[in-house]
């Protein structure tokens, strides 16, 4: 019979009924003594009559010895009266069983959990503690990702009589034993007592039913499921289950002991080894040799309405994507995708009805590729051949591809990019395919170009959005270059603009400039952050004058020209070249309202004291609401948004990897409202940041 | 003559999750000769291996044997038939 409300045991108050089981009832309770809330599980008599309840008792005083962070930890071992109780560290959280059922658990979820769950045993069986009824309701999952094995030492152990009952039953299976059978290993089953390899037989059954998403050993009575567990191979794992997993897995579940793993120490480093391995395994594919589409199963993914407001954010480890409705107040956090690459460039294409994010992945050993995904990071293409190539002939190969441009409205099929060695390439086809725009590989002034501090990189492509055939690049170190009849010919377009480096101030090119910007509304008026130097050209670059005036310091990378405002543009100073940090430790953004007229400081909200922060050429953006959400990221991997056009701030998201790229942009689904409904989430519902402890919503302003 | 090449981590989701592969490569051939076998077989190896211009990429590196190519001439080392060549990301971080 349940406790009421406020029965009191000892010191412990109780609040509520949390479940119960074969073993008892399940409390939560106050410890009145230290102000705590714990677990209480009182033991049935049920439970105690099976064995002596002082052994059990004695078992889980042994137990409560255990310390581990994956060990549900047990605090106190009492008796009442003819009731015996356990108190236990409380979990809030959900048992891997429920995960299981409600969602299906990500293969790099599944390494992940099971290594924790190893750990677990590891340290128990190092102190002489076997589970023995380890199952996937008796390990919880907290909302942090970190999994509580429950339960050590409160085993009920099985005699033979009742295990001949079991495994001969040829009734439906309606015991409390339903949930512990198709965990039992085969020794167990005849007769031996439980120990370290019968309960690393047990993480191998839950380890399959969390890859595979049903149990190895089924069947509809007793006999058939003892009978499978004994006689039976577990069935092949499904092709979605990494061959490294599968393989720890099934030697887990050996049948002879002798060739299982002989330590859980063991499982717990084979599981690590094929981490890496499984957060890029490959989604199941008709071609044997690869897949043209890669999921990243270890990923949280958005889910994304029409209107919504998303935040693309490159950093040197992994692409993360952001989203919030367009009160921008709230942001759901996703990623990281491409874990471990260098994201140097993103977009969103929203052009012609599409909804395609679009990601430069560089990975340090294996190169950089284009990639592409329809369905906000689900799934990505993943092409065999590097689709942005150097023509043979050049003799050049690509490092990194630094820009991905959209083409112009009315070319809905146009994408640019701007690689590493300099270069500009094209698209006609959607990315299809792609080819060098020769024009400008070719300009005689290209042997001379410097490579800056980042490569020689192009990093800038402004199509002018009223003129088809006119386009500006920018070049570190070349500078500006316009071409006016398609990316055939090419000038130099550096009039005006200082060179600190060279001993001729004003040359001709060798400029290192970090970024352009135009507005739509004005695109014959250019402005320009420069390696030293705020510039404005009225005349399509044929000259600069400078505008530097009332900032800081005119030294900077990222510059942003306001969404609806031709004469308003954002920049971030940074003190100088040596110390590429913003002046005096004070975040501080400036806008310019008169095209460079003066410069305000927008500093509300954002660190004064001690911030000594970098935000790099294309981390920041803006989305086209209005009024417009401006957005930066900083090289210390923070994340900030202002909804007011920049009058105030407030930190999105921090801890994030050093940020490389922002890139905001407002979703359009025509017809249809959110992206969800047919897609089966392949993570837990529970909002995280894989691997990290990270609080997924931030408050904005 | 069979060569075996050993397939990193990171690249087996281009030989259908298999870290060990056979190719079938005419005797006498060189490293280039074998990847090349390789690559018609498995074609997501070649632009991760090798860059545009057909150089190994900078963190790449290739052993026959125990053997880092660098010292033994590169793409242009003999490989003996049934050579164990393996394909190794190069210590990186950052």
């Amino acid at each position: 019979m349940a406790l009421a409300p406020g029965t009191r045991l000892g010191v412990y108050e109780i609040q509520s009924l949390l479940g119960a089981g074969a073993m008892g009832e399940v409390y939560r309770a106050t410890d009145t003594k230290l102000g705590r809330d714990v677990a209480l599980k009182l033991l049935t008599h049920g439970a105690l009559d099976k064995v002596s309840p002082g052994h059990l008792l004695r078992e889980a005083q042994t137990a409560s010895s255990l310390s581990h962070p994956n060990i549900c930890t047990i605090h106190q071992v009492g008796k009442t009266g003819n009731d015996s109780y356990v108190v236990m560290e409380l979990i809030e959280g959900r048992s891997i069983s429920d995960l299981i059922a409600a969602t299906g658990l990500s293969m790099e979820i599944v390494t992940r959990y099971g290594s924790q769950i190893a750990d677990a045993l590891a340290h128990a069986h190092d102190r002489g503690i076997v589970h023995r009824h380890l199952k996937g309701s008796n390990v919880m999952v907290t909302p942090e990702g970190r999994v509580k094995v429950m339960d050590f030492g409160l085993a009920t152990r099985l005699d033979r009589k009742e295990i001949s009952e079991l495994t001969l039953s040829h009734t439906s299976l309606e015991s409390k034993l339903v949930g512990t059978l198709p965990y039992m290993a085969p020794e167990v089953l005849r007769g031996q007592k439980g120990d370290h390899l019968s309960d690393l037989w047990s993480l191998g059954v839950l380890l399959y039913e969390a890859a595979a998403g049903k149990l190895p050993f089924r069947g509809n009575t007793g006999f058939e499921v003892t009978s499978a567990i004994r006689r039976e191979p577990p069935p092949a794992l499904p092709s979605t289950v990494p061959h490294g997993l599968a393989a720890v897995i099934q030697r887990c579940l050996t049948k002879e002991r002798a060739d299982r793993y002989q330590r859980a120490s063991e499982v717990r480093e084979a599981l690590e080894a094929v981490q890496g391995a499984v957060l890029q395994s490959r989604h199941p594919s008709e071609d044997p040799r690869g897949p043209r589409k890669l999921v990243l199963p270890g990923v949280e993914h958005l889910s994304v309405k029409n209107g919504d407001v998303l935040l693309l954010v490159g950093t040197n480890k992994g692409a993360f994507f952001l989203r919030s409705s367009r009160d921008r107040l709230r942001w759901d956090v996703a990623g990281p995708y491409f874990h471990g690459q260098g994201i140097y460039a993103m977009a969103y294409d929203g052009r012609s009805g599409r909804h395609r994010l679009w990601v430069s992945a560089n990975n340090v050993m294996w190169g950089a590729f284009l990639r592409s995904s329809d369905d906000f990071g689900r799934s990505w293409t993943n092409p065999l051949e590097a689709s942005i190539r150097f023509p043979r002939e050049s003799g050049a190969s690509l490092r990194n591809i630094w820009q991905i441009c959209l083409g112009r409205n009315d070319e809905p099929e146009k994408l640019y990019c701007g690689v590493e060695p300099a270069a500009l390439f094209e698209s006609a086809d959607d990315g299809e395919s792609w080819s060098m725009v020769r024009g400008l590989y070719d300009h005689p002034h290209r042997p001379r170009w410097m490579p800056a501090n980042g490569g020689l990189i192009l990093h800038t492509i402004l199509p002018d959005p009223c003129h088809k055939n006119r386009m500006y690049v920018a070049v570190s170190a070349g500078g500006v270059y316009r071409t006016e009849d398609g990316g055939t010919t090419w000038h130099a377009r550096n009039n005006g603009i200082r060179v600190l480096f060279l001993p001729e101030k004003y040359p001709e090119f060798g400029q290192c400039v970090h970024k352009i910007v135009l507005h739509e509304s004005r695109p014959e008026r250019l402005f320009l952050q420069n390696h030293w130097g705020l510039y404005r050209s009225d005349n399509r670059g044929d000259s600069w004058q400078d505008i530097a005036r009332g900032v800081p310091s005119d030294f900077g990378f990222a510059m942003l020209m306001h969404p609806h405002d031709a004469d308003c543009v954002y920049i971030v100073p940074v003190e100088s070249d040596e110390f590429r940090c913003t002046p005096e430790g004070r975040l501080r953004v400036y806008r310019t309202r008169n095209a460079g007229g003066s410069w305000e400081a927008l500093d509300r909200g954002l660190p004064q004291k001690g911030a000594y922060e970098t935000v790099l050429r294309d981390a920041m953006s803006s989305d086209s609401l209005d009024p417009a959400g401006i957005y930066f990221g900083t090289r210390s991997g923070k994340v900030y948004g202002s909804r007011d056009e920049g009058k105030s701030w407030k930190k999105i998201v921090d801890g994030l990897p050093q940020i490389l790229c922002l890139k905001a942009a407002v979703v359009h689904l025509d017809g249809a409202p959110t992206t969800k409904p047919n897609l089966k989430s392949e993570t837990p519902k529970r909002p995280k940041i894989s691997g990290t402890k990270r609080v997924k919503r931030r408050k904005s302003n | 003559m069979q060569v075996l090449f050993n397939i990193p981590g990171a690249l087996r989701e281009f030989t259908g999750n298999q870290s060990v592969v056979r190719v079938e490569a005419e005797a006498g051939a060189n490293l280039l000769q074998v990847l090349q076998a390789l690559f018609v077989l498995y074609p997501g190896l070649r632009d991760r291996v090798l860059t545009e211009t057909g150089e190994t990429r900078r963190h790449v590196n290739i052993f026959v044997a125990n053997e880092n190519v660098l010292y033994t001439g590169g793409l242009a080392t003999a490989i003996p038939a049934g050579a164990e060549v393996s394909i190794v990301p190069a210590i990186g971080g950052g």
